[in-house]
Protein backbone atom coordinates (compact mmCIF):
# COMPACT_ATOMS: atom_id res chain seq x y z
CA UNK A 1 0.00 0.00 0.00
CA UNK A 2 2.82 2.47 0.88
CA UNK A 3 5.33 1.75 -2.37
CA UNK A 4 4.26 4.36 -4.20
CA UNK A 5 2.76 6.67 -1.16
CA UNK A 6 5.85 8.77 -0.55
CA UNK A 7 4.10 10.42 2.95
CA UNK A 8 4.44 6.66 4.25
CA UNK A 9 7.88 6.67 3.95
CA UNK A 10 8.24 9.83 5.34
CA UNK A 11 6.47 8.57 8.62
CA UNK A 12 8.42 5.23 8.73
CA UNK A 13 11.86 7.18 8.31
CA UNK A 14 12.48 10.97 7.22
CA UNK A 15 10.44 12.25 9.96
CA UNK A 16 11.96 9.76 13.15
CA UNK A 17 15.14 10.74 11.46
CA UNK A 18 14.92 14.05 11.39
CA UNK A 19 13.59 14.32 15.01
CA UNK A 20 16.01 12.17 16.49
CA UNK A 21 18.73 14.23 15.28
CA UNK A 22 17.32 17.50 15.76
CA UNK A 23 16.52 16.60 19.35
CA UNK A 24 19.48 14.49 19.82
CA UNK A 25 22.21 17.45 18.08
CA UNK A 26 20.34 20.02 20.95
CA UNK A 27 21.34 17.37 24.03
CA UNK A 28 25.10 17.87 22.13
CA UNK A 29 24.80 21.40 22.01
CA UNK A 30 23.60 22.05 25.68
CA UNK A 31 26.74 19.81 26.80
CA UNK A 32 24.55 17.25 29.06
CA UNK A 33 26.08 14.12 30.87
CA UNK A 34 25.99 10.79 28.69
CA UNK A 35 22.88 9.42 30.99
CA UNK A 36 20.50 12.98 30.64
CA UNK A 37 21.35 12.19 26.99
CA UNK A 38 20.34 8.97 27.07
CA UNK A 39 17.12 10.20 29.09
CA UNK A 40 16.30 12.26 25.94
CA UNK A 41 17.28 9.79 23.01
CA UNK A 42 15.13 7.21 25.22
CA UNK A 43 12.07 9.42 24.51
CA UNK A 44 12.22 10.24 20.91
CA UNK A 45 13.02 6.96 19.99
CA UNK A 46 10.00 5.70 22.25
CA UNK A 47 8.03 8.58 20.60
CA UNK A 48 9.04 7.64 16.93
CA UNK A 49 8.20 4.20 17.80
CA UNK A 50 5.03 4.53 18.90
CA UNK A 51 4.01 7.26 15.78
CA UNK A 52 4.87 4.47 13.34
CA UNK A 53 3.18 1.95 14.67
CA UNK A 54 0.13 3.77 15.77
CA UNK A 55 -0.47 4.92 12.50
CA UNK A 56 -0.21 1.97 11.10
CA UNK A 57 -3.03 0.93 13.22
CA UNK A 58 -4.76 3.71 12.36
CA UNK A 59 -4.36 3.00 8.73
CA UNK A 60 -6.55 0.09 9.58
CA UNK A 61 -9.29 2.77 8.55
CA UNK A 62 -7.44 5.69 7.82
CA UNK A 63 -6.54 5.07 3.50
CA UNK A 64 -10.66 3.75 3.28
CA UNK A 65 -11.41 6.86 4.59
CA UNK A 66 -8.86 9.30 2.48
CA UNK A 67 -9.94 6.72 -0.72
CA UNK A 68 -13.57 6.65 0.22
CA UNK A 69 -13.63 2.57 0.05
CA UNK A 70 -15.16 2.00 3.91
CA UNK A 71 -17.82 -0.15 2.54
CA UNK A 72 -15.50 -2.05 0.67
CA UNK A 73 -13.80 -3.79 3.39
CA UNK A 74 -16.67 -3.82 5.68
CA UNK A 75 -18.61 -5.99 3.35
CA UNK A 76 -15.48 -8.22 3.42
CA UNK A 77 -15.66 -11.44 5.47
CA UNK A 78 -13.03 -9.98 7.77
CA UNK A 79 -13.60 -9.77 11.50
CA UNK A 80 -12.68 -6.52 12.74
CA UNK A 81 -9.76 -8.11 15.21
CA UNK A 82 -8.36 -9.43 12.37
CA UNK A 83 -8.38 -6.29 10.79
CA UNK A 84 -6.90 -4.57 13.50
CA UNK A 85 -4.62 -7.38 14.45
CA UNK A 86 -2.60 -7.50 11.07
CA UNK A 87 -2.30 -3.35 10.94
CA UNK A 88 -0.84 -3.71 14.32
CA UNK A 89 2.00 -6.23 13.36
CA UNK A 90 2.59 -4.75 10.19
CA UNK A 91 3.04 -1.28 12.58
CA UNK A 92 5.40 -3.28 14.98
CA UNK A 93 7.33 -4.83 12.25
CA UNK A 94 8.12 -1.24 10.60
CA UNK A 95 8.35 0.86 14.49
CA UNK A 96 11.27 -2.54 15.15
CA UNK A 97 13.15 -1.47 11.68
CA UNK A 98 12.69 2.46 13.24
CA UNK A 99 13.87 1.52 16.39
CA UNK A 100 17.03 -0.35 15.28
CA UNK A 101 18.08 2.21 12.85
CA UNK A 102 17.93 4.97 15.30
CA UNK A 103 19.06 2.72 17.89
CA UNK A 104 22.20 2.39 15.88
CA UNK A 105 22.10 5.94 15.16
CA UNK A 106 22.52 6.53 18.95
CA UNK A 107 25.21 4.12 19.60
CA UNK A 108 27.42 5.49 16.90
CA UNK A 109 26.42 9.37 16.78
CA UNK A 110 25.56 9.81 20.41
CA UNK A 111 27.50 7.01 22.03
CA UNK A 112 24.21 5.75 23.57
CA UNK A 113 23.56 2.12 24.45
CA UNK A 114 20.77 0.66 24.33
CA UNK A 115 21.11 -2.99 24.57
CA UNK A 116 22.81 -1.69 28.22
CA UNK A 117 19.82 -2.95 30.17
CA UNK A 118 19.54 -6.41 28.65
CA UNK A 119 17.97 -8.21 25.64
CA UNK A 120 14.83 -9.01 27.93
CA UNK A 121 14.17 -5.66 29.77
CA UNK A 122 14.83 -3.92 26.23
CA UNK A 123 12.01 -6.41 24.65
CA UNK A 124 9.73 -6.23 27.25
CA UNK A 125 9.98 -2.01 26.90
CA UNK A 126 9.22 -2.51 23.46
CA UNK A 127 6.30 -4.66 23.94
CA UNK A 128 5.12 -2.14 26.06
CA UNK A 129 5.32 0.36 23.30
CA UNK A 130 3.90 -1.85 20.71
CA UNK A 131 0.89 -2.30 23.15
CA UNK A 132 0.60 1.76 23.73
CA UNK A 133 0.83 2.24 19.65
CA UNK A 134 -2.16 -0.14 19.62
CA UNK A 135 -3.88 1.02 21.86
CA UNK A 136 -3.72 4.52 20.75
CA UNK A 137 -4.29 3.03 16.96
CA UNK A 138 -7.32 1.74 18.30
CA UNK A 139 -8.49 4.94 20.02
CA UNK A 140 -7.87 7.07 16.39
CA UNK A 141 -10.08 4.40 14.59
CA UNK A 142 -12.95 4.39 17.30
CA UNK A 143 -12.75 8.18 16.94
CA UNK A 144 -13.10 7.72 13.29
CA UNK A 145 -16.29 5.60 13.11
CA UNK A 146 -18.11 7.76 15.68
CA UNK A 147 -16.82 11.22 13.97
CA UNK A 148 -16.02 10.44 10.57
CA UNK A 149 -13.12 12.94 8.34
CA UNK A 150 -13.34 15.32 11.45
CA UNK A 151 -11.25 12.57 14.09
CA UNK A 152 -8.35 12.20 11.31
CA UNK A 153 -6.59 14.79 13.04
CA UNK A 154 -6.23 12.62 16.39
CA UNK A 155 -3.94 10.29 13.79
CA UNK A 156 -1.11 12.59 14.87
CA UNK A 157 -1.98 14.57 18.13
CA UNK A 158 -2.89 11.68 20.18
CA UNK A 159 0.49 10.10 20.66
CA UNK A 160 1.71 13.66 20.37
CA UNK A 161 -0.74 14.84 23.47
CA UNK A 162 0.05 11.25 25.07
CA UNK A 163 4.02 12.18 25.00
CA UNK A 164 3.66 15.20 26.44
CA UNK A 165 1.82 13.73 29.70
CA UNK A 166 4.07 10.75 29.95
CA UNK A 167 7.42 13.13 30.19
CA UNK A 168 8.80 12.27 26.95
CA UNK A 169 12.17 14.37 27.32
CA UNK A 170 11.83 15.31 31.44
CA UNK A 171 10.47 13.88 34.85
CA UNK A 172 6.84 13.83 34.96
CA UNK A 173 7.41 15.15 38.91
CA UNK A 174 8.33 18.46 36.82
CA UNK A 175 4.66 18.59 35.21
CA UNK A 176 1.66 20.49 36.52
CA UNK A 177 -0.90 19.23 38.42
CA UNK A 178 -3.39 17.40 37.65
CA UNK A 179 -1.05 16.05 34.91
CA UNK A 180 1.37 13.64 37.02
CA UNK A 181 -1.70 12.01 38.09
CA UNK A 182 -2.87 11.67 34.51
CA UNK A 183 0.28 10.66 33.71
CA UNK A 184 -0.16 7.57 35.88
CA UNK A 185 -3.14 6.33 33.98
CA UNK A 186 -1.22 5.70 30.80
CA UNK A 187 0.91 3.22 30.37
CA UNK A 188 3.86 4.58 28.32
CA UNK A 189 4.60 6.63 31.70
CA UNK A 190 5.74 3.34 33.37
CA UNK A 191 7.64 1.80 30.06
CA UNK A 192 9.88 5.18 29.84
CA UNK A 193 10.44 5.02 33.41
CA UNK A 194 11.44 1.12 33.62
CA UNK A 195 13.97 1.50 30.61
CA UNK A 196 15.22 4.93 32.18
CA UNK A 197 15.10 2.99 35.57
CA UNK A 198 18.73 0.96 33.92
CA UNK A 199 20.31 4.81 33.37
CA UNK A 200 20.33 5.69 37.00
CA UNK A 201 16.77 7.68 36.85
CA UNK A 202 14.09 6.31 39.41
CA UNK A 203 10.37 7.75 39.01
CA UNK A 204 9.66 6.96 42.57
CA UNK A 205 7.11 4.21 40.66
CA UNK A 206 6.98 0.57 42.17
CA UNK A 207 6.32 -2.38 40.03
CA UNK A 208 6.57 -0.74 36.86
CA UNK A 209 6.21 -3.58 34.50
CA UNK A 210 3.02 -4.56 35.97
CA UNK A 211 1.72 -1.34 36.01
CA UNK A 212 2.14 -0.42 32.82
CA UNK A 213 0.81 -3.89 30.95
CA UNK A 214 -1.83 -4.14 33.47
CA UNK A 215 -3.02 -0.64 32.14
CA UNK A 216 -2.30 -1.20 28.32
CA UNK A 217 -4.12 -4.65 28.85
CA UNK A 218 -7.22 -2.91 30.19
CA UNK A 219 -7.18 -0.65 27.90
CA UNK A 220 -6.83 -2.80 25.13
CA UNK A 221 -9.87 -4.63 26.45
CA UNK A 222 -11.93 -1.39 26.04
CA UNK A 223 -11.03 -0.40 23.38
CA UNK A 224 -12.10 -3.59 21.64
CA UNK A 225 -15.11 -3.70 23.09
CA UNK A 226 -15.68 0.24 22.83
CA UNK A 227 -14.67 -0.68 18.68
CA UNK A 228 -17.26 -3.24 18.09
CA UNK A 229 -19.66 -0.63 19.93
CA UNK A 230 -18.74 1.77 17.49
CA UNK A 231 -19.00 -0.24 14.66
CA UNK A 232 -22.35 -1.25 15.43
CA UNK A 233 -23.14 1.94 16.00
CA UNK A 234 -21.77 2.92 12.06
CA UNK A 235 -24.00 0.30 10.71
CA UNK A 236 -26.84 1.83 12.46
CA UNK A 237 -26.03 5.51 11.67
CA UNK A 238 -24.35 4.89 8.00
CA UNK A 239 -21.46 6.03 8.97
CA UNK A 240 -19.67 3.18 6.87
CA UNK A 241 -21.79 4.50 3.97
CA UNK A 242 -20.77 8.48 4.54
CA UNK A 243 -17.35 7.50 4.49
CA UNK A 244 -17.55 5.80 1.66
CA UNK A 245 -19.13 8.69 -0.13
CA UNK B 1 -37.81 -21.35 -7.27
CA UNK B 2 -35.36 -20.96 -3.95
CA UNK B 3 -35.27 -17.27 -2.39
CA UNK B 4 -31.85 -15.78 -2.70
CA UNK B 5 -33.12 -12.38 -0.76
CA UNK B 6 -36.24 -12.12 1.32
CA UNK B 7 -36.69 -8.78 2.78
CA UNK B 8 -39.80 -8.24 5.38
CA UNK B 9 -40.72 -4.84 6.20
CA UNK B 10 -38.25 -3.38 6.22
CA UNK B 11 -37.76 0.42 7.77
CA UNK B 12 -35.04 2.89 7.72
CA UNK B 13 -34.52 6.44 9.00
CA UNK B 14 -31.62 8.80 9.45
CA UNK B 15 -30.93 11.33 12.22
CA UNK B 16 -29.19 14.33 12.19
CA UNK B 17 -28.52 16.93 14.63
CA UNK B 18 -27.06 16.47 18.31
CA UNK B 19 -29.16 18.28 20.20
CA UNK B 20 -31.93 19.33 18.02
CA UNK B 21 -32.71 15.45 15.86
CA UNK B 22 -34.32 15.95 12.68
CA UNK B 23 -35.80 12.49 11.67
CA UNK B 24 -35.39 10.80 7.55
CA UNK B 25 -37.69 8.21 6.53
CA UNK B 26 -35.79 6.39 3.98
CA UNK B 27 -37.22 3.04 3.89
CA UNK B 28 -41.11 2.40 4.68
CA UNK B 29 -41.94 -1.05 5.11
CA UNK B 30 -40.12 -2.84 1.93
CA UNK B 31 -41.25 -6.21 0.84
CA UNK B 32 -39.03 -8.13 -1.29
CA UNK B 33 -38.02 -11.86 -2.46
CA UNK B 34 -35.45 -12.51 -5.25
CA UNK B 35 -35.20 -15.43 -6.10
CA UNK B 36 -31.71 -17.60 -6.85
CA UNK B 37 -30.89 -16.87 -10.29
CA UNK B 38 -32.29 -13.68 -11.35
CA UNK B 39 -31.58 -10.48 -12.43
CA UNK B 40 -33.76 -8.29 -9.70
CA UNK B 41 -33.56 -4.22 -10.63
CA UNK B 42 -34.72 -1.91 -8.03
CA UNK B 43 -35.44 1.24 -9.94
CA UNK B 44 -36.21 4.77 -8.75
CA UNK B 45 -35.10 8.32 -8.94
CA UNK B 46 -32.46 9.83 -6.66
CA UNK B 47 -33.20 9.49 -2.97
CA UNK B 48 -35.52 6.94 -3.53
CA UNK B 49 -33.63 5.07 -0.69
CA UNK B 50 -32.13 2.76 -3.18
CA UNK B 51 -28.81 2.49 -2.09
CA UNK B 52 -30.18 2.37 1.22
CA UNK B 53 -31.84 -0.99 0.59
CA UNK B 54 -28.90 -2.53 -1.14
CA UNK B 55 -26.68 -1.34 1.82
CA UNK B 56 -29.25 -2.77 4.20
CA UNK B 57 -29.11 -6.02 1.98
CA UNK B 58 -25.64 -6.17 1.83
CA UNK B 59 -25.52 -6.09 5.77
CA UNK B 60 -23.21 -2.84 5.61
CA UNK B 61 -26.33 -1.18 7.55
CA UNK B 62 -28.55 -2.30 10.05
CA UNK B 63 -31.90 -1.71 9.24
CA UNK B 64 -34.59 -0.18 12.29
CA UNK B 65 -37.21 -2.90 11.81
CA UNK B 66 -37.32 -5.88 9.49
CA UNK B 67 -36.16 -9.49 8.83
CA UNK B 68 -33.67 -10.31 5.99
CA UNK B 69 -32.69 -13.67 5.08
CA UNK B 70 -30.01 -13.77 2.27
CA UNK B 71 -29.18 -17.41 0.79
CA UNK B 72 -31.79 -18.57 3.78
CA UNK B 73 -29.15 -16.94 6.73
CA UNK B 74 -30.19 -14.11 8.58
CA UNK B 75 -29.03 -10.99 8.43
CA UNK B 76 -27.83 -10.04 11.39
CA UNK B 77 -27.04 -13.36 13.13
CA UNK B 78 -24.91 -14.71 10.08
CA UNK B 79 -23.80 -11.42 8.92
CA UNK B 80 -19.79 -13.07 8.29
CA UNK B 81 -21.10 -16.11 6.74
CA UNK B 82 -23.60 -13.90 4.48
CA UNK B 83 -20.40 -11.72 3.44
CA UNK B 84 -18.38 -15.13 2.37
CA UNK B 85 -21.37 -15.30 -0.28
CA UNK B 86 -22.13 -12.01 -1.30
CA UNK B 87 -19.98 -8.48 -3.04
CA UNK B 88 -21.06 -5.33 -4.14
CA UNK B 89 -19.76 -3.36 -6.86
CA UNK B 90 -21.13 0.43 -6.75
CA UNK B 91 -21.06 3.60 -9.41
CA UNK B 92 -18.33 6.13 -8.82
CA UNK B 93 -16.05 3.48 -7.06
CA UNK B 94 -13.62 4.19 -5.07
CA UNK B 95 -10.35 2.21 -3.88
CA UNK B 96 -7.43 2.89 -2.60
CA UNK B 97 -6.02 5.33 -5.01
CA UNK B 98 -1.90 4.52 -4.63
CA UNK B 99 -2.75 1.58 -5.34
CA UNK B 100 -2.62 -0.24 -9.41
CA UNK B 101 -5.40 -1.98 -10.31
CA UNK B 102 -3.57 -5.80 -9.71
CA UNK B 103 -2.42 -4.63 -6.23
CA UNK B 104 -6.38 -3.88 -5.25
CA UNK B 105 -7.63 -6.92 -6.80
CA UNK B 106 -4.82 -8.94 -4.60
CA UNK B 107 -5.25 -6.37 -1.55
CA UNK B 108 -9.31 -7.21 -1.85
CA UNK B 109 -8.15 -10.94 -2.64
CA UNK B 110 -6.59 -11.03 1.13
CA UNK B 111 -9.50 -9.63 2.54
CA UNK B 112 -11.84 -12.73 0.77
CA UNK B 113 -9.34 -14.82 2.33
CA UNK B 114 -7.78 -15.84 -0.79
CA UNK B 115 -3.81 -16.69 -0.74
CA UNK B 116 -0.50 -17.41 -2.90
CA UNK B 117 -1.23 -19.36 -6.23
CA UNK B 118 -5.28 -19.24 -5.82
CA UNK B 119 -5.08 -15.55 -5.63
CA UNK B 120 -3.04 -15.21 -8.33
CA UNK B 121 -4.87 -17.01 -10.48
CA UNK B 122 -8.29 -15.15 -9.41
CA UNK B 123 -7.16 -12.30 -10.20
CA UNK B 124 -5.31 -12.55 -13.43
CA UNK B 125 -8.43 -13.97 -14.32
CA UNK B 126 -10.43 -10.95 -13.41
CA UNK B 127 -8.11 -8.61 -15.49
CA UNK B 128 -8.58 -10.97 -18.36
CA UNK B 129 -11.91 -11.18 -17.71
CA UNK B 130 -13.13 -7.40 -17.56
CA UNK B 131 -10.51 -6.22 -20.11
CA UNK B 132 -8.25 -4.80 -17.54
CA UNK B 133 -4.88 -6.34 -19.08
CA UNK B 134 -3.53 -2.90 -20.47
CA UNK B 135 -4.33 -1.22 -17.27
CA UNK B 136 -3.14 -3.69 -14.44
CA UNK B 137 -0.21 -1.86 -13.43
CA UNK B 138 -1.76 1.81 -13.36
CA UNK B 139 -2.67 3.46 -10.12
CA UNK B 140 -6.02 3.90 -9.47
CA UNK B 141 -5.96 7.44 -9.57
CA UNK B 142 -4.90 7.83 -12.95
CA UNK B 143 -8.18 5.52 -14.23
CA UNK B 144 -11.05 6.77 -16.47
CA UNK B 145 -13.71 6.15 -14.73
CA UNK B 146 -15.29 3.57 -16.95
CA UNK B 147 -11.94 1.75 -16.09
CA UNK B 148 -12.52 2.34 -12.32
CA UNK B 149 -16.18 0.81 -12.96
CA UNK B 150 -14.29 -2.34 -14.60
CA UNK B 151 -12.22 -2.68 -11.59
CA UNK B 152 -15.57 -2.61 -9.20
CA UNK B 153 -16.63 -5.49 -11.45
CA UNK B 154 -13.87 -7.29 -10.93
CA UNK B 155 -13.59 -6.73 -7.22
CA UNK B 156 -17.08 -7.98 -6.79
CA UNK B 157 -16.26 -11.19 -8.27
CA UNK B 158 -13.73 -12.02 -6.26
CA UNK B 159 -15.14 -14.38 -3.87
CA UNK B 160 -16.88 -15.69 -6.73
CA UNK B 161 -20.33 -14.27 -4.73
CA UNK B 162 -23.36 -16.11 -5.13
CA UNK B 163 -25.37 -12.94 -4.60
CA UNK B 164 -24.31 -9.48 -6.44
CA UNK B 165 -25.11 -6.29 -5.62
CA UNK B 166 -24.48 -3.70 -8.27
CA UNK B 167 -25.22 -0.24 -6.86
CA UNK B 168 -25.98 2.18 -10.27
CA UNK B 169 -23.52 -0.04 -12.07
CA UNK B 170 -23.05 2.39 -14.66
CA UNK B 171 -23.31 5.70 -13.56
CA UNK B 172 -21.74 8.71 -15.08
CA UNK B 173 -19.98 5.91 -17.86
CA UNK B 174 -20.57 7.21 -21.35
CA UNK B 175 -23.23 5.27 -23.23
CA UNK B 176 -20.28 2.47 -25.54
CA UNK B 177 -19.16 2.34 -21.50
CA UNK B 178 -22.63 1.68 -20.29
CA UNK B 179 -23.36 -0.53 -22.92
CA UNK B 180 -20.04 -2.72 -22.49
CA UNK B 181 -20.70 -3.28 -18.15
CA UNK B 182 -24.00 -4.58 -19.43
CA UNK B 183 -23.09 -6.83 -21.45
CA UNK B 184 -19.91 -8.09 -19.06
CA UNK B 185 -22.69 -7.74 -16.57
CA UNK B 186 -25.82 -10.67 -18.16
CA UNK B 187 -22.31 -12.75 -19.65
CA UNK B 188 -21.34 -13.16 -16.04
CA UNK B 189 -24.42 -13.52 -14.90
CA UNK B 190 -25.54 -16.46 -17.83
CA UNK B 191 -22.41 -18.00 -16.94
CA UNK B 192 -22.04 -18.18 -13.05
CA UNK B 193 -26.19 -18.64 -12.33
CA UNK B 194 -25.45 -15.75 -9.89
CA UNK B 195 -28.48 -13.82 -8.94
CA UNK B 196 -27.99 -10.03 -8.99
CA UNK B 197 -29.65 -7.29 -7.63
CA UNK B 198 -29.35 -4.03 -9.20
CA UNK B 199 -30.08 -0.66 -8.44
CA UNK B 200 -30.43 2.14 -11.12
CA UNK B 201 -32.69 5.31 -12.19
CA UNK B 202 -32.01 4.74 -15.65
CA UNK B 203 -34.64 2.55 -17.31
CA UNK B 204 -33.52 1.55 -19.90
CA UNK B 205 -30.43 -0.23 -18.55
CA UNK B 206 -33.44 -1.95 -16.12
CA UNK B 207 -35.77 -3.04 -18.94
CA UNK B 208 -32.48 -4.47 -20.91
CA UNK B 209 -30.89 -6.00 -17.77
CA UNK B 210 -33.48 -7.26 -15.45
CA UNK B 211 -35.64 -10.26 -15.30
CA UNK B 212 -37.88 -8.51 -12.95
CA UNK B 213 -38.10 -5.21 -11.33
CA UNK B 214 -39.68 -3.67 -8.85
CA UNK B 215 -40.12 0.43 -8.74
CA UNK B 216 -38.89 2.27 -5.95
CA UNK B 217 -40.01 5.50 -4.63
CA UNK B 218 -40.15 7.64 -1.53
CA UNK B 219 -38.75 4.79 0.64
CA UNK B 220 -41.87 2.52 -0.72
CA UNK B 221 -42.34 -0.16 -3.57
CA UNK B 222 -44.72 0.88 -5.68
CA UNK B 223 -44.94 -2.36 -7.86
CA UNK B 224 -42.86 -4.86 -8.79
CA UNK B 225 -43.14 -7.88 -11.92
CA UNK B 226 -41.29 -8.38 -15.20
CA UNK B 227 -40.74 -5.39 -17.60
CA UNK B 228 -43.68 -6.98 -19.85
CA UNK B 229 -46.24 -7.46 -17.22
CA UNK B 230 -45.43 -3.71 -15.43
CA UNK B 231 -46.05 -2.67 -18.94
CA UNK B 232 -49.64 -3.86 -18.74
CA UNK B 233 -50.37 -3.32 -15.57
CA UNK B 234 -50.69 0.50 -16.34
CA UNK B 235 -52.77 0.07 -19.36
CA UNK B 236 -50.88 2.96 -21.16
CA UNK B 237 -50.59 0.82 -23.97
CA UNK B 238 -48.43 0.76 -27.12
CA UNK B 239 -49.00 3.27 -30.52
CA UNK B 240 -49.37 1.35 -33.59
CA UNK B 241 -49.11 4.55 -36.49
CA UNK B 242 -49.75 3.14 -39.65
CA UNK B 243 -49.96 5.38 -43.17
CA UNK B 244 -52.58 4.44 -45.30
CA UNK B 245 -54.15 4.72 -48.59
CA UNK B 246 -58.20 4.36 -48.92
CA UNK B 247 -60.50 4.24 -45.98
CA UNK B 248 -60.71 3.02 -43.07
CA UNK B 249 -63.65 1.87 -40.86
CA UNK B 250 -63.39 3.83 -37.91
CA UNK B 251 -65.87 1.98 -36.16
CA UNK B 252 -64.39 -1.53 -36.96
CA UNK B 253 -61.48 -0.61 -35.42
CA UNK B 254 -62.64 -0.14 -32.45
CA UNK B 255 -64.25 -3.90 -32.21
CA UNK B 256 -60.32 -5.16 -32.73
CA UNK B 257 -59.09 -7.34 -29.73
CA UNK B 258 -56.89 -4.96 -27.80
CA UNK B 259 -57.60 -1.64 -29.05
CA UNK B 260 -57.50 1.07 -26.49
CA UNK B 261 -57.74 3.71 -28.54
CA UNK B 262 -57.80 5.19 -32.12
CA UNK B 263 -57.75 8.21 -33.98
CA UNK B 264 -57.66 8.62 -38.08
CA UNK B 265 -57.02 11.84 -40.02
CA UNK B 266 -55.67 12.71 -43.31
CA UNK B 267 -53.88 9.11 -44.33
CA UNK B 268 -52.92 8.50 -40.53
CA UNK B 269 -54.65 5.74 -38.55
CA UNK B 270 -52.99 6.04 -35.10
CA UNK B 271 -54.16 2.45 -32.71
CA UNK B 272 -53.75 2.07 -29.22
CA UNK B 273 -53.44 -1.26 -28.13
CA UNK B 274 -52.52 -3.38 -24.83
CA UNK B 275 -49.84 -5.08 -26.42
CA UNK B 276 -48.18 -3.67 -29.60
CA UNK B 277 -46.62 -6.59 -31.05
CA UNK B 278 -49.38 -9.43 -30.13
CA UNK B 279 -51.91 -6.71 -31.99
CA UNK B 280 -49.93 -5.60 -34.81
CA UNK B 281 -50.87 -8.56 -36.97
CA UNK B 282 -54.28 -8.92 -36.64
CA UNK B 283 -54.79 -5.06 -36.66
CA UNK B 284 -53.18 -4.90 -40.33
CA UNK B 285 -54.59 -8.11 -41.38
CA UNK B 286 -57.99 -6.50 -40.68
CA UNK B 287 -57.38 -3.20 -42.49
CA UNK B 288 -55.99 -5.31 -45.53
CA UNK B 289 -58.73 -7.12 -45.51
CA UNK B 290 -60.84 -3.72 -45.82
CA UNK B 291 -58.96 -2.62 -48.92
CA UNK B 292 -56.98 -0.24 -46.95
CA UNK B 293 -53.32 -0.01 -48.66
CA UNK B 294 -50.54 -0.15 -45.99
CA UNK B 295 -48.08 2.49 -46.77
CA UNK B 296 -45.72 2.00 -43.57
CA UNK B 297 -45.91 0.70 -39.98
CA UNK B 298 -44.60 1.90 -37.34
CA UNK B 299 -45.04 0.67 -33.32
CA UNK B 300 -44.21 2.87 -30.49
CA UNK B 301 -43.95 0.94 -27.34
CA UNK B 302 -44.54 2.07 -24.03
CA UNK B 303 -41.12 2.28 -22.01
CA UNK B 304 -40.57 1.88 -18.19
CA UNK B 305 -40.39 4.94 -17.82
CA UNK B 306 -43.57 6.34 -18.79
CA UNK B 307 -45.00 2.98 -16.77
CA UNK B 308 -42.80 4.32 -13.68
CA UNK B 309 -44.33 7.45 -14.20
CA UNK B 310 -47.68 6.21 -14.39
CA UNK B 311 -46.85 4.75 -10.91
CA UNK B 312 -45.59 7.92 -9.61
CA UNK B 313 -48.98 9.44 -9.78
CA UNK B 314 -50.80 10.80 -6.74
CA UNK B 315 -52.60 8.45 -4.49
CA UNK B 316 -56.00 10.44 -5.31
CA UNK B 317 -55.49 9.28 -9.18
CA UNK B 318 -56.67 6.24 -10.65
CA UNK B 319 -53.48 4.33 -10.46
CA UNK B 320 -52.88 5.57 -6.92
CA UNK B 321 -55.96 3.72 -6.06
CA UNK B 322 -54.78 0.84 -8.38
CA UNK B 323 -51.50 0.97 -6.42
CA UNK B 324 -53.42 1.06 -2.91
CA UNK B 325 -55.49 -2.15 -3.80
CA UNK B 326 -52.13 -4.11 -4.53
CA UNK B 327 -49.94 -3.35 -2.10
CA UNK B 328 -51.30 -6.05 0.27
CA UNK B 329 -51.39 -8.85 -2.36
CA UNK B 330 -48.24 -7.36 -4.15
CA UNK B 331 -46.41 -7.63 -0.70
CA UNK B 332 -46.22 -11.45 -1.06
CA UNK B 333 -46.07 -11.83 -4.67
CA UNK B 334 -42.87 -9.66 -4.05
Amino acid sequence: MTKRNIFSLFEILFWPVVGFFSVGLLTTFLDLDPNRTGFILIGIISMSVIQVCQIDVAEALLYDLWAKSMKHTFIAPIHPHQLLLGSWIIGVIRSLVVFLLLALFSLFVFDFDFLRPGVFPLSLFLLGLFLTSASVGMTVCILILVFGYKAEVAAWSLSSLMALICGIYYPISILPTPLPEIARGIPLTYFLAYLRSFYGFQEGFQSLLRWGFGLAGFYLIVEVILFRIVLHRAKRTGMILKLSE
Amino acid sequence: MALAIKAEGIYKSFYTGWLKRSEKQVLRGIHLEVEKGEIFGILGPNGAGKTTLLSILSTLLFPDRGQIEILGMDSRREAHRIREKVNLSSGNANFLWSMTVEENLHFYGMLYGLAGHRRNQKVKELISLLGLEEHRGVSFDRLSTGMKQRLALAKSLLNDPSVLFLDEPTVGLDPSVSVWIRQQIQMIQKERGMTILLTTHNMREAERLCDRIAFLKDGRILTAGDPDSLKRMVRLGDLIKIEFEGRVEEDELGRIEGVINYSVTNGLCEVIVDEGERRLGPLITKLSEDGVKIKRVTLGQTDLEEVFLEFSKSSNSDMGLYLQELDHDQAKYL
